[in-house]
């Protein structure tokens, strides 16, 4: 009981002491800010009202003490305020620009040199030894980057339609390359093909699935691209049987690049989630605020 | 012993079907004589059956699942002569060409094939008369690509904890360092906090201070580790202890005394 009440009183104390401090440092910066022609009129009303009140003694106080703060501390505390202010504007600004910058790497890496290069090498070689099989090759290549060019103009025309779109092209190719190392599944309902989604992501996990996940593995194995929606939340994922995350591999460019992204454009309501399911390999979750059709 | 008593044999090891196919006829026309006895598609095959049907000639793809091409490589070349084959890569051509390994560039066009198949033929035949390229030498240049192939890009660090796992119901969240603002232990476990989220793991914090990459994490209390690129300020409170405040998380968290030092010029 005794204990108890000690406590309320600490809490009293404690939350007076808080509140003191706030009034007390409030009054600091707008010292600290105001103009010496304002503070000498506040003097003067201040020294009046006091006079009238026979006290003279709290006014001089005041006078005193903002005087001494004024004149010791002032300058660089109000310095510090308009340096906040100004970096207050700044982040607006550094946020728009490190979106565009975002967005201009993950276009800019979308087509890697490497893949176009070993495609067409591919195709070289298929039309010597399976000309029909060159040309479903050369078709999806050629969809993929119908699909992806366009993208670098237009801003904010993505969907998730176009995305998968996208992928299947590239995966296309890819399992010409792999054969049956390489196994595709997508579960994406038609419905959800309207949905916004951001360029390049969806096809950031899917190459990191196979480069990473299948490709070190010899038997190969399954790429499946999922998804639905949870609440208000629209779920992508990529998962692979492959070999799995090396704990100690730095996670790259491209997935740092989606979370940036997904931070700069959604904030806290967006996120990229990494696990390993119980049966090994790898699966990527994007999580993002779900809308029915592109916002015209 | 005369080359034409017995066919020189030769490998081709790829881990797409197409390259393989490719070389394959390419080999036919520029050098009908040579058999091809096996094809191999990764780099744990290539050197069993390299072993097994021992080839005068083992053409090996770098980029192979299992074992790659240059590991390979080191198992065969006392038994076959090895030919690289890679898509463009200026690294491992730099290396070859400073090291007089063969190799070829993918695709593999016609000519550059005729080009190598006609050296092919001195070589071999130059060794069938007994002045054979030492191997040791050859030895000692794939030891010097395996180095220069694997730590490519990467300076002289030793490989610290990128991803720390956290069970989450059934499955093993991955959690990228980059996305943890902060660790703090909390008795029997220690806190991952992220923006919007946080996970508790098993590891103590002196295991991931041993672990963790001590530029990326500072150890700023007994109790919490931060990600430096994280801390948005320092400020002192009213007691004069440093606080931090992190991007993306509301609270601050207390600079110990003993590690004041790492703020002391802010």
């Amino acid at each position: 009981m005794r204990a108890s009440d000690i406590n309320q009183v600490l809490d009293f104390v404690r939350d007076a002491f808080n509140e003191a401090s706030k009034v007390w440092w409030r009054f600091f910066d707008w010292l600290a800010v105001v103009e010496w022609r304002q503070l000498f009129l506040t003097w003067f009303f201040v020294l009046v009202f006091f006079a009238i009140v026979h006290t003279p003694e709290p006014a001089l106080w005041y006078i005193f003490i903002s005087f001494a703060v004024k004149v010791l501390a002032g300058g660089k505390r109000r310095a510090e305020l308009m340096a906040r202010e100004a970096t207050t504007q700044a982040n607006v600004a550094t946020l728009e620009r490190r979106l565009m910058e975002a967005q201009m790497a993950a276009l800019q890496a979308q087509v890697e040199p490497h893949f176009l290069f070993n495609t067409l090498a591919l195709i070289g070689q298929l039309i010597e030894t399976d000309p029909p099989e060159a040309a479903r090759v050369h078709a999806h290549l050629i969809d993929y980057l119908r699909s992806t060019l366009p993208q670098m103009r237009q801003r904010g025309g993505a969907t998730l339609g176009k995305q998968v779109e996208l992928s299947r092209a590239y995966l296309a190719i890819m399992q010409a390359r792999m054969k049956e190392r390489l196994h595709v599944r997508f579960d994406v309902p038609d419905f959800l093909g309207s949905a916004p989604f951001p360029p390049m992501m969806l096809q950031t996990l899917i190459e990191n699935a196979i480069k990473h996940g299948l490709e070190p593995k010899i038997e190969g194995g399954t790429v499946a691209v999922r998804a639905h929606v949870v609440d208000a939340d629209l779920h992508v994922e990529v998962c692979d049987d492959g070999v799995g995350i090396d704990p100690h591999a730095d996670d790259g460019v491209g997935l740092a690049n989606i979370r940036e992204r997904l931070a700069l454009l959604y904030g806290a309501s967006a996120s990229l989630d990494i696990s390993t399911p119980p049966g090994g390999g790898a699966c990527a979750t994007i999580r993002l605020p779900y809308k029915m059709m592109e916002d015209a | 012993m005369n080359p034409d008593a017995h066919p020189l044999t030769a490998l081709i090891a790829d881990d797409e079907a197409p390259m393989r196919d490719l070389l394959r006829a390419r080999l036919k026309q520029a050098w009908p004589d040579l058999q091809i006895v096996a094809e191999a598609a990764n780099g744990v095959e290539a050197v069993e059956l390299g072993e097994k049907l021992r080839p005068d000639i083992a053409f090996l793809d770098i980029r192979m699942p299992g074992l790659s091409g240059i590991e390979a490589a080191r198992r065969l070349y006392e038994r076959s002569h090895i030919v690289f084959a890679t898509a463009y890569d200026q690294y491992a051509l730099d290396a070859f060409e400073q090291g007089a390994l063969d190799y070829l560039l993918k695709p593999v066009s016609a000519e550059r094939l005729a080009t190598t198949c006609a050296r092919l033929q001195a070589r071999l035949r130059t060794r069938e008369q007994g002045a054979a390229a030492a191997p040791q030498d050859i030895g000692q240049q794939l030891a010097k690509l395996t180095t220069l192939l694997e730590n490519r890009g990467k300076p002289e660090k030793p490989a610290y904890l990128r991803w720390i796992q956290a069970q989450v119901g059934s499955s093993l969240r991955m959690v990228s360092t980059r996305e943890i603002l902060f660790f703090q232990s909390d008795e029997k476990y220690t806190r991952v906090q992220t923006v919007g989220a946080e996970f508790l793991i098993r590891k103590t914090l002196k295991e991931l201070l041993d672990e963790l990459d001590p530029d990326e994490f500072w150890r700023i209390h007994r109790s919490t580790l931060v990600r430096v690129d994280a801390i948005a300020e320092v400020k002192r409170d009213l007691r004069g202890r440093q606080m931090l405040k992190v991007r993306g998380w509301p609270g601050e968290l207390e600079v110990s005394r003993n590690h004041s030092y790492l703020f002391q010029q802010m």
